[in-house]
């Protein structure tokens, strides 16, 4: 049964070969330092200037709280475009079922609120 | 469509809402108030979910069941979320101000197992899954300010995620090779392809991590020690029923029987024979009895997937009645271990010595419960691992059955264990060990249902016979 699965053997091996052969061809034609490497040389590339001060820092939270009650209106506004342009077909329950939803996530952004995810500090 | 047969799940979706809002809204006084109404509010949707019990109905073109098969695990998940609430007892106070919203994220944690066991396909049952996967990795971090718990949190969230992606990618293989997500329709067209077989292996894997059955139980034993015993307890109980029952309608619905060329039932069949035995070794060498609670809960993991290979009325019959029993008694054990961690602050197997003289009763419970999960006779445990393992020889598995039953008796070696420190075991302090009003109820329904099922098996089972009818 692997029969129908040609195309995606092929690609598999080009997957395995692009890398190998793009590496295998730098190191060919590259030129090849007589000197020891130092320092210098270990650091990571990065485009620009180097870091200040550590990297690993804590990040506040409020960044991500401000993230999950915008996402939560963002899924909300989905689901809000097909409702209103189908609205007129779709009758009274259609509108019930909406102001449930909308209720739902307007207690969430109630419960965050109260919980003091809208303040920074 | 009417909307009423969907009084359950609305009912539970209300009371979490109603629980997380109140326990904000009303000041600290009137939390603990909150906290009964949530008991309350679980107590009446568990009866008014027996009244609806035999209930037919599908949903947005089969989107969503309800059957027989989904109402017993709801009946399952309601009674085990309800005697979690009662045992946590005066394990709340360590929550401190959060114990209100503690109940709330159980309830909506319930509210997913619900789902996933109701779900006919495979979005409804994803989302499910992640509405109750996301409220335990909330509560396995609840205690705020013990290193353990954020760990298992953490753990918890990031080998969940792994878990989800995969079970997600065999989807998304199944959905492109059949062109749906129906499990009725993914039944029907279902042809034997290395890409369906490679979506139907990562599915199954997705399950296994839910239900802990070895290559992919390394998760539990961290994550049931560093999580506050009632979550450990709804973890172990809760979570892995609703793996079962989606993997059950899955398997049954979907996959099994649509096309003979492969043989399922043998994969699960060695997952089951790995779980059993790698589960009750390692258990053999515990010190400490959440960690051994943790190993036999990935051991009986593999006794109720024997029931899964099986795959007919006897094994699925005892799929059903076993996770209902593991119910009772695993939190009849974890009871009793979390009196005893409020008590000494410890879980180690020496914080359980000489409890038969502190307190005979706690003892005697734990006994009982630690022989149901080892599958002594007149427990239930025995009654329902009897269902599997007949289940097994009946199609053949007998090698199984064998591998199953002496593990059993292995297992039998560190549940005593336990019991020898709580019988012969010498402790200083005698005073005896207090429980409240709510955990001693919750004990004596634990005891009670184990030692009446293990003697009086036959309305459970014939009740777990009707629900499978839907499969068969």
């Amino acid at each position: 049964m692997l029969t129908n699965y040609p195309a995606l053997g092929i690609f598999f091996l080009i997957t395995i070969a692009f890398p190998v052969t793009a590496m295998g061809l730098a190191w060919l034609f590259r030129p090849k330092p007589k000197a020891a490497p130092d320092d210098e040389k270990f650091t990571t590339y990065e485009c620009g200037v180097n870091t200040q001060g550590k990297t690993w820092i804590r990040f506040k939270v409020n960044y991500f709280l401000y993230a999950l009650v915008f996402l939560a209106f963002d899924v909300e506004i989905v689901f809000l475009y097909p409702w209103a342009v189908k609205f007129g077909v779709l009758g009274p329950f259609a509108f019930i079922e909406m102001i449930i939803f909308i209720a739902i996530l307007l207690i969430g952004l109630w419960y965050a609120w109260k919980e003091g995810a809208l303040e920074w500090y | 469509m009417d909307i009423s047969l969907l009084l359950t799940e609305i009912m539970v979706a209300l009371l979490g809402l109603l629980v997380l809002v109140l326990g904000l809204a009303l000041p600290a006084r009137g939390k603990t108030v909150v906290n009964r109404f949530a008991l309350l509010g679980m107590i009446a949707i568990l009866a008014y979910s027996i009244t609806a019990f035999s209930q037919k109905a599908s949903f947005f073109n089969g989107v969503y069941q309800i059957d027989m098969f989904g109402s017993y695990f709801k009946l399952l998940f309601l009674s085990a979320g309800i005697l979690v609430m009662l045992m946590a007892g005066k394990y709340i106070s360590r929550f401190e101000e959060k114990s209100s919203e503690f109940y709330g994220l159980m309830i909506l944690a319930t509210l997913g197992m619900m789902l996933m066991s109701s779900a006919g396909e495979f979005i409804t049952l994803y989302v499910g899954l992640e509405l109750m996967t996301i409220s335990f990795y909330i509560l396995t971090a609840y205690l705020q300010n013990d290193k353990l718990s954020a760990e298992a949190g953490l753990k918890y969230l990031i080998l969940g995620a792994v878990s989800s992606a995969i079970l997600l990618f065999g989807i998304s293989l199944v959905y492109a090779m059949t062109g749906t997500t129906m499990f009725t329709e993914i039944a029907a067209a279902f042809t034997m392809q290395p890409a369906l077989l490679a979506g139907v292996v990562l599915i199954i894997a997705g399950f296994a991590f839910k239900i802990s059955v070895v290559p992919f139980h390394m998760w539990t034993p961290d994550i049931y020690q560093g999580a506050p015993i009632p979550i450990t307890t709804y973890l172990s109980v809760g979570s892995k029923a609703a793996g079962f029952a989606a993997l059950v309608r899955v398997f049954m619905v979907a996959i099994n029987g649509a096309d003979a060329s492969f043989d399922w039932s043998m994969l699960l069949a060695i997952l089951a024979a790995l779980t059993i035995i790698i589960g009750n070794l390692i258990a053999l060498s515990q010190k400490d009895v959440k960690r051994l609670l943790a190993y036999s809960s990935i051991a009986q993991a593999g006794y109720i997937l024997v029931g899964v290979v099986a795959a007919n009325s006897f094994g699925l019959k005892g799929v059903l009645f076993y996770a209902m029993i593991y119910v009772f008694a695993n939190t009849g054990a974890f009871a009793v271990a979390t009196a005893v961690e409020v008590d000494t602050g410890k879980t180690g197997i020496e914080a359980f010595a000489g409890l038969s003289k502190r307190s005979p009763m706690l003892a005697a419970i734990m006994t009982i419960c630690m022989l149901s999960l080892a599958g002594i006779p007149p427990m239930a445990g025995f009654a329902g691992k009897f269902y599997l393992f007949a289940g097994a020889v009946q199609n053949g598995y007998l090698w199984l059955a064998v591998i199953g039953l002496i593990m059993s008796m292995v297992s039998v070696y560190y549940y005593l264990g336990v019991s020898k420190a709580m019988y012969i075991g010498e402790n200083e302090n005698d005073s005896p060990v207090l429980t409240t009003g709510g955990s001693t109820v919750a004990l004596w329904i634990c005891v009670l249902a184990t030692i009446l099922l293990g003697v009086y098996p036959g309305p459970l089972s014939e009740l777990a016979g009707y629900a499978i009818q839907i499969l068969m």
